[in-house]
């Protein structure tokens, strides 16, 4: 039954009956690459850009930018515009954009603070009800995106006003703080280091085994030759990549903010490469039409991206504010919605849709929070911070679409 | 003015000097040759209906003439009042007088009809601010010339079809044209509408002006036309005057003489039908900008497993609305009931359709795929349920799946993985089959499912129909193609102007009866 074409003369009463794959390889297609062949070259780039710019920065700062204390520094500022990033992805990857991130992150500030400081509130019903705000802040976009069909830069743009609004209004203009230690506690501590070392093996052992058992798999399935190359692919990125977090935690452990980017990152990857929901989400941003045509439900999945994003402003939001240890209406998370879109983009997420890599946004991220770090430890001026920022954002994109042409 | 036209055309010529002489023109594309050496003469005060089946050469010889076509791209010459005539483009030939209205008229409904008309030429004043008065005054002198009493300052939107195009007609004569071409102009236009602009074609045949009319519709053809010209395979195969002709003649040098039924070809007899697929009972279909306008109206089909059933019609009869509409897919309203294997169902939108098994082939490949995606992401983009392991997809097993789909239907692409953008039209065509077969959507509707297929890929696609219906699938064919429905189909629906107007099956079959029928003879 390999019949590859269906002709007049096969048999009328089935389509060439589905290969028993099990039983090993059946006849691959003569020109297929082996499992796993395509090797995305673009993310290595960004990586190679990334260690330029360390390097340069060890050279011009007399060796205090690859210390341990900075680079746990560095990983600690960066997570704040990470997980905006995360959400920032998921909704550009469907042709969204959303520019009300650092208004309503600020907003969910105001939101916590008010509760626990000036309400007395616990901590963990405050935190509960300030997440709640966050999802009716997305489902209350959602709603005018994916309902009433107003472009989401239009809907976002209208949030980033009175969402900034709501924040000085709530608290009349007022600086709230200082938060309870309990939150404050957790946004500036760190796992101590034997725990974030054991955690980093745990994690990479998981991850290791979870791969193996992957590629095994596909060479039973007749979807790869042999276990060895696949695996260390995989394998080697994960060990470079778990080394440099012990290097950096073996002193004084990881922070715990940084934890929490991983778990948001794990849930986020999973979702968008493993779900039913991601794949639509992809297909969506490919070709909406297609995608309708395809049954799916262009307007549900896009409201349920927008209550995504609503979490997104949830742990954002708590984060920023635990970690100043004070809610400030007025300037809490100014241009994280644009920080948050550079990294996305920096890392290779398409303005077209359907294309973006949630690990890609954190690498863009890590790469602006460099240039930020490594400028500060100059002490360059905060005016040629942002010239730099935005140079790199546009050489970055750039350099993507002049690959990407020739590629072509 | 018309006696000039009375000139035989017949080898030999007309006695006075032809407005436009055509000369042995050939027009080659990459492995196919689509204006094959034409010569014709055109007179001036005479309309010529230019007739020939889809691909016959008919777009490519008005667009030769017309100027889209450089003067160095084609074989073969082109005079225009005695004087050689190359346009490089189409704003040397309409410098020339040589216009062509294409089939869709483009214009801007948020602007006025005046400011359409001077679009990009609009008249300034002394400080280079546009001149509004004067663009008015000019818009209406125009539009009174072409005697219609559009008003300039409204909003193009407002005015139906009709009117547009009358406006855009009126526009490309204001500079003094002595050819006027019309691709199609009655597609899109009710039949008011297009006795409307049949009156204006014989108000300028009475100035002279030539107008050559591209057309499927044979009774507006003998209605209008003083002269028939077929092409067929970009070869000139007949040349009547309207008066010496009849119907029959002009199908039969459409369709060419001695041509097989290619039936049997792709796999022969289909098993006997079974159970009723697919019943649609009184199906409206209303246009989504315009809701009075009726695009189908009161359509009953049905389709039963194991049989192909083709709908045909002529541009802009509501074939397409029709299957649309079946699938969920259509914008505008649609009134009727469907019932889908005995079950009475309601399809809102392309998902409920799909829960009820029906699936469908779009008119478009760049509507229904994701061009950028792999192979692999479009195949299982419909069946995505199915690939899940404990509640995770499972990558292996949409590899796998889009493997077993591009063996089975012979997809040719370097791998799964390869952006489908890149495969060719034919194999683009099989991943949309693929999709609604892992979809197991027993039911398929296929909209043009050859359009833009080379003749290879099309057989293939052809045998691939046959089989599926073998296996009791149900197919409803929509197609433009009366050829291809005759190869495949059954049984073929007609429709006409929205309603349906006759089947076809067996030895009626044919692709001059569907003509015939559909043209409303």
């Amino acid at each position: 039954m390999t019949e590859p074409i269906p002709t007049a003369t096969a048999t009328p009463t089935a389509l060439p009956a589905q290969t028993p794959h099990d039983d090993g390889p059946p006849d691959p297609p003569a020109a297929r690459p082996a499992y796993g062949e395509k090797v995305e070259w673009r993310n290595y780039t960004l990586l190679l850009v990334l260690a330029v710019i360390w390097f340069v920065f060890q050279l011009l700062t007399d060796g205090l930018f690859l210390t341990q204390r900075n680079l746990g520094l560095l990983a600690l500022q960066s997570t704040i515009v990470s997980l905006a990033a995360i959400s920032a992805v998921m909704l550009i990857v469907t042709r969204n954009f959303d520019v009300s991130v650092g208004s309503a992150v600020a907003l969910v500030g105001v939101v916590l603070a008010m509760l626990t400081v000036r309400a007395g509130w616990p901590v963990l019903p405050a935190i509960l009800v300030a997440m709640l705000c966050a999802v009716l802040m997305g489902a209350w976009q959602g709603f005018w995106v994916a309902r009433v069909g107003i472009p989401s830069f239009i809907v976002t743009l209208a949030g980033m006003l009175y969402f900034r609004g709501l924040s000085l209004i709530i608290p009349d203009g007022e600086t709230i703080a200082p938060l309870p230690g309990a939150l404050t506690n957790f946004a500036t501590g760190y796992l101590t280091a034997a725990y974030s070392v054991i955690l980093i093996l745990l994690a990479l052992g998981g991850y290791l085994a979870y791969q193996l058992r992957t590629v095994r798999r596909a060479v039973r399935l007749g979807l790869a030759d042999d276990v060895r190359r696949p695996f260390a692919r995989r394998a080697v990125p994960a060990i470079v990549a778990a080394a440099a977090g012990i290097y950096i935690g073996e002193s004084i452990g990881i922070p715990l903010l940084v934890i929490l980017l991983g778990v948001c990152t794990l849930v986020a990857e999973l979702l968008m490469r493993r779900t039913r929901y991601g794949a639509k989400l992809y297909a969506i941003g490919g070709n909406p039409e297609a995608a309708r045509l395809a049954g799916i439900n262009v307007e549900s999945a896009v409201f349920r991206n927008f209550l995504i994003a609503g979490v997104a402003y949830g742990i954002t939001g708590i984060a920023l504010t635990a970690r100043v240890s004070g809610a400030v209406g007025g300037s809490a998370g100014l241009f994280l919605e644009l920080d948050a879109i550079a990294a996305a983009i920096i890392g290779g997420t398409s303005l077209a849709g359907g294309r973006g890599r949630i690990l890609g946004a954190l690498l863009g991220a890590l790469l602006m929070g460099s240039l930020n770090n490594g400028m500060s430890l100059m002490n360059v001026s905060t005016f040629y911070q942002e010239t730099a920022r935005g140079m790199v954002l546009l050489v970055a994109v750039a350099i993507d679409q002049l690959s990407r042409r020739r590629a072509a | 003015m018309t006696s000039t036209s009375a000139g035989s055309p017949a080898p030999g010529g007309p006695a006075a000097e032809p407005l436009m002489r055509l000369h042995r023109i050939t027009k080659r594309f990459p492995g196919v040759v689509a204006v094959d050496d034409v010569s014709l003469d055109l007179a001036a005060g005479e309309i010529v209906a230019l007739l020939g089946q889809n691909g016959a050469g008919k777009s490519t010889m008005i667009q030769i003439v017309a100027g889209v076509y450089g003067a160095n791209t084609y074989d073969g010459d082109l005079t225009l009042g005695g004087e050689p005539y190359r346009p490089a483009g189409v704003i040397e030939a309409e410098r020339g007088g040589v216009v062509l209205i294409p089939q869709q008229v483009s214009v801007v409904p948020e602007m006025t009809v005046g400011q359409n008309m001077f679009l990009n030429n609009e008249p300034t004043t002394r400080f280079g601010l546009v001149d509004w008065e004067g663009l008015y005054a000019r818009a209406r002198q125009v539009l009174a010339d072409f005697g219609t009493d559009v008003d300039p300052r409204v909003r193009m939107g407002s005015l139906d079809l009709a009117a547009q195009q009358l406006v855009v007609i009126a526009r490309a004569l204001s500079a003094d044209a002595r050819l006027l071409i019309l691709d199609e102009p009655t597609a899109a236009l009710t039949e008011n509408e297009a006795h409307r602009l049949f009156v204006h074609l014989r108000g300028l045949r009475a100035r002279g002006v030539a107008i050559v009319y591209v057309s499927h519709r044979l009774a507006e053809v003998f209605a209008i036309a003083d002269r028939v010209v077929v092409l067929r395979d970009g070869r000139l195969c007949g040349d009547h005057r309207t008066v010496d002709t009849t119907r029959d003649e002009v199908v039969r040098d459409m369709l060419g003489a001695g041509i097989p039924e290619p039936r049997q070809q792709y796999g022969g007899a289909a098993a006997s039908p079974g159970e009723v697929a697919l019943e649609v009972a009184g199906l409206s279909v209303r246009d989504p900008e315009d809701g009075d306008r009726v695009r189908v109206d009161m359509l009953d089909l049905t389709v039963r497993r194991g049989e192909t059933v083709g709908v045909f019609g002529l541009v802009g009869s509501g074939t397409t609305p029709a299957a649309m509409a079946i699938f969920g897919a259509w914008p505008g309203r649609v009134d009727g009931t469907i019932r889908v294997d005995g079950r009475a169902v309601r399809i809102n939108r392309p998902a409920d359709a799909i829960a009820h098994g029906v699936g469908m082939i779009a008119p478009d490949r760049r509507r229904t795929l994701m061009l950028d995606h792999s192979v692999a992401d479009n195949v299982v983009l419909a069946s995505l349920r199915s690939l899940c392991r404990h509640g995770l997809l499972d990558p292996h097993a949409r590899t796998l799946r889009a493997e077993e789909y591009v063996r089975r239907l012979n997809i040719r692409t370097p791998s799964v993985r390869a952006p489908v953008g890149t495969l060719s039209g034919g194999n683009q065509q099989k991943v949309q089959v693929a999709r609604w077969l892992a979809a197991q959507t027993r039911t398929m509707l296929l909209v043009d499912p050859t359009h833009g297929v080379d003749v290879g890929a099309r057989a293939e696609i052809y045998r691939l129909l046959r089989l599926l219906a073998r296996q009791r699938y149900a197919l409803l064919l929509v197609s433009a193609e009366a050829e291809e429905l005759v190869a495949v189909c059954d049984r073929v629906l007609v429709l006409r102007a929205g309603r349906a107007v006759g089947e076809l099956t067996g030895a009626g079959l044919t692709e001059s009866n569907l003509l015939h029928l559909a043209a409303g003879d």
